[in-house]
């Protein structure tokens, strides 16, 4: 195993030296100036240089670039053009508020996705099954805009149980946590919990044609323990592969929900560093993303052992 | 808004030959709060990039920053420039030469006392940094004749430096001397304003509190402008950023907001109605405007641009753009503005269009496409290209909407060697308020917005932006302003629309917050 992640890790550096070289290429084609942005439409031309001068985007295509990889290779992702700080502490700083808040939907839609899944395939072809699929087809559904609107107005005007938006780190007050980060957490859950539901149903509905559950049904078992023994873990291995993939979602932030909620997680700081043509920003912060959801896969792959014993990745038999 | 000095320096100033523009006058009763302490939470539209007022020239970044910092000279209530950390400012006889003495007891967040070294140190870190430093290639050399006293000489005399040092667009901010030396946007936040920095959490908040060291300026009896007698009624401010309109609103109704920016129109019928909420309008926040591409066919030509303009109908644009949060207006002063003038105005709000279909026959116009370069990143600006590309196909006129992001519209705008568009919808807020110079400089050389054929521009309107850059008299340079703003309209160098109104609310447990291009939180104080 030990060596199957070695080997995964060294995969990884030719995959991020790619999303660097793309993602440093694509923002110097796509049109743009950040120092319109920052000066302003009606900046004159020298006031425009001025800035260029300032952030360094006077210099020639060439030079940019040597000096984006000689920062990489320094552990140097650069400096973020219009919060003036570095790229690394900018995108760090956001990760505790994007991995509390993606965690936290992580659960509700583990929480209820594999309940809805579950009880639908246990209940093929009745009013629950009906009634847990069209919830989960509401839930992929609905604009996550308009869910979070529609949270403001019903927990938060109306009935006044929750702010409006914000975000309170849980180190300094948990409920203040939790108060702030429930209606983003089940904005982005809702719109995930329709997906697990479904693939959780038709994975269970399979698993449970298969003979090894006859068997533990003919033994006499309860069913409670055919479905948690016998049939769950099963499940859980395809189940897996779109929960990382549901991870990576979250954790890579959704720009909309926490433009609606105001939370400055990560989603937030890329969304505005594209619309400002943040270079710096959008490059470092695109490859960290990278290496995290790489990471993850890997995670993905290592759980895949624990859930089905047939799976190995050492070499020797 | 009164003051306690002379009433006229403002006009003082303007007409330059006084030697003492503004004497040091004496102390008045100033404003105190009626009640002290309180969260004041505030919903700010628009993120913060940096709090570096040197180097930022966004909305945003002022919102905030020009509750912390001071500068020289600033602009009052009607825009006029007025002193601020300066007690007195002279200029010589020759005009070369403006002699400024620093107000006593004036400290910095950190306590040190303000002196003429961090003037200096100012000064010359904005040459270095500062986003509009341009103002400063008139200037000689800039020195600190004693710890009270900074003397700016210039390299020949020019009437309205002091409008351009007064400018709060970027000011030359004064800072601690040891705090020069920082890079563009990684100034520490540290000003002689009656609220000093707490913390800055990016897309988040950003948390201020009162300065206790704060020495109000007594030549005032209440706030003036960004200037005057400025008193921190408040514990502390917390700007909140929140993009979503909709989030803004929802948080003022339950009061989690006790003030927001930027209240959609749709949602203001509800807040009237809503006793706990006042809603504070700001008019002439911007004038909405389209900039025609004269280098490009066929707005090169000028009866197509004289038909387009006829063809308008100011209102309808307005309307839709704005959902009824506007004024009509000629031109590109306000009325109230020492600079307004309804020069043009035959030209504006035609929608004649029998006169437009004359013109297009007469220019030639054969059905060659206009095309409206717009973005749908402020909404009022595409609803205007929407409207007038209507209102154009109505007079025969072949035109088309190109909507790209904010960014890369004004890029295309920009690039002189791109045809690809004829009109460039924009507003124009920030320079409008600051007055002539600032208002018209767009369209004279060194230019970005304005696309003259062969780059060179018009010879009559540089002739008169000239003269409002340098004419001796406040009513010279008026004069040349009217013929300028004539001269714009004629050749339709622009289309102005109307003047667009931002709406602020508050509370009712807010008191004493008035309307202004940044949410002011001097002297203003909570009920409850």
């Amino acid at each position: 195993m030990g060596r199957y992640i070695l080997s995964r890790l060294l995969q990884s550096i030719p995959v991020l030296i790619l999303v660097s070289v793309i993602s440093f290429g694509l923002m110097k084609l796509v049109p743009g100036d950040p120092a319109i942005l920052i000066g302003g439409p009606t900046a004159t031309p020298a006031e425009l240089d001025n800035i260029r001068q300032n952030l360094g985007l006077d210099q020639p295509f060439h030079v940019q670039m040597w000096r984006y990889y000689a920062g990489l290779v320094r552990g140097d992702l650069g400096t973020s053009l219009l919060l003036g700080k570095p790229v690394l502490e900018a995108t760090l700083e956001r990760v505790p508020v994007s991995l509390s808040i993606a965690v936290y939907s992580m659960v509700l839609t583990l929480l209820i996705g594999l309940t809805c899944g579950i009880i639908a395939a246990l209940n093929r072809g009745t009013w629950i099954d009906q009634a847990s699929m069209v919830f989960a087809l509401i839930g992929v559904s609905l604009p996550n805009f308009w869910l979070g609107l529609m949270l403001i107005v019903l927990l938060s005007v109306h009935l006044g149980w929750l702010p409006t938006g914000g975000y309170v780190p849980w180190q300094t007050d948990v409920v203040g946590w939790f108060k702030t980060t429930t209606m983003p957490a089940v904005s982005l859950a809702l719109l995930q919990v329709g997906l697990l539901a479904r693939i959780t149903r038709s994975t269970m509905l399979e698993v449970l044609r298969q003979d090894y559950i006859r068997t533990a049904r003919a033994k006499g078992l309860p069913e409670f323990i055919v479905i948690a023994k016998h049939a769950f873990r099963n499940v859980m291995i395809p189940v897996v592969t779109v929960i990382g993939v549901i991870f990576s979602v979250l954790i890579s932030g959704s720009v909309v929900v926490e433009s609606v909620f105001s939370v400055p997680g990560i989603g937030s700081l890329l969304g505005s560093a594209v619309l400002r043509r943040d270079y710096p920003m959008i490059q470092g912060g695109l490859l960290l993303v990278a290496a995290s959801l790489l990471m993850l896969n890997l995670i993905v792959d290592v759980l895949y052992a624990y859930f089905d014993p047939r799976v190995r990745y050492d070499n020797r038999r | 808004m009164s003051r306690a000095g002379n009433t006229r320096i403002g006009a003082c100033f303007l007409t330059v030959s006084a030697i003492a523009l503004w004497p040091g006058v004496t102390a008045a009763q100033g404003f105190t709060c009626p009640k002290t302490g309180g969260n004041m939470v505030f919903a700010q539209e628009a993120k913060v990039n940096s709090l570096d007022q040197m180097t930022s020239a966004t909305i945003s970044t002022r919102n905030v920053a020009m509750n912390m910092f001071e500068s020289l000279m600033t602009r009052d209530e009607n825009m006029n420039p007025i002193p601020e950390l300066a007690q007195e400012v002279i200029e010589s006889p020759d005009g070369l030469t403006y002699t400024f003495k620093l107000r006593d007891g004036v400290k910095f967040h950190n306590g040190k006392p303000m002196t003429t070294e961090d003037v200096v140190a100012s000064f010359d870190r904005y040459k270095k940094v500062g986003i509009d430093r341009g103002i400063l290639d008139i200037v000689e050399k800039w020195e600190a004749t004693d710890a009270q006293t900074f003397v700016i000489r210039l390299k020949a005399p020019q009437p309205t430096f002091l409008e351009n040092l007064s400018s709060f667009s970027v000011p030359v901010v004064i800072i601690p001397k040891e705090n020069a030396d920082a890079a563009a946007m990684q100034l520490k936040s540290v000003g002689t304003g009656p609220w000093e920095f707490v913390e800055f959490v990016a897309d988040s908040h950003v948390k201020l509190k009162r300065f206790d060291g704060y020495k109000p300026d007594t030549r005032y009896k209440d706030i003036d402008g960004f200037g005057g007698y400025k008193v921190a009624c408040l514990d502390t401010v917390t700007f909140r950023i929140v993009t979503e309109a909709g989030a803004r609103v929802a948080g003022l109704e339950t009061g989690e907001f006790l003030g927001a920016e930027d209240v959609p129109a749709k949602s203001q019928p509800t807040l009237k109605n809503n006793a706990n909420i006042v809603l504070k309008p700001l008019q002439n926040f911007w004038v909405q405007i389209a900039i025609p591409n004269l280098s490009a066919p066929p707005t090169d030509n000028l009866k197509v641009r004289q038909a387009i303009q006829a063809a308008l109908d100011m209102e309808e644009i307005m309307e839709a753009a704005t959902d009824g949060a506007f004024r009509l207006n000629i031109g590109m002063q306000y009325p109230g503005q020492a600079f307004y003038t309804e020069a043009g105005k035959e030209t504006y709000n035609q929608k004649n269009a029998d006169k437009a279909k004359k013109l297009l026959a007469e220019g030639g116009y054969k059905g060659e496409k206009v095309t409206l370069l717009t973005n749908k990143d402020y909404s009022n600006m595409y609803t205007a290209a929407l409207v007038m590309s209507e209102q154009l196909k109505a007079v025969g006129i072949n035109a088309e909407l190109l909507v790209l992001d904010w960014p890369a519209s004004v890029q295309k705008q920009q690039n002189k060697a791109d045809v690809g568009w004829n009109f460039f919808f924009t507003g124009y807020g920030t320079n409008t308020s600051l007055g002539g110079v600032a208002a018209m400089r767009f369209h004279a050389p060194p230019f970005n917005t304005y696309r003259p054929k062969g780059d060179i521009p018009d010879a009559e309107f540089v002739t008169f932006f000239d003269q409002i850059t340098n004419g001796k008299t406040l009513d010279e340079r008026k004069a040349a302003f009217s013929r300028a703003q004539q001269r714009m309209l004629d050749q339709v160098l622009a289309v102005p629309f109307g003047t667009l109104t931002k709406v602020q609310a508050v509370r009712t447990t807010v008191e004493n917050f008035r309307p202004f291009r940044i949410p002011r939180m001097s002297n203003v104080w909570l009920k409850n």
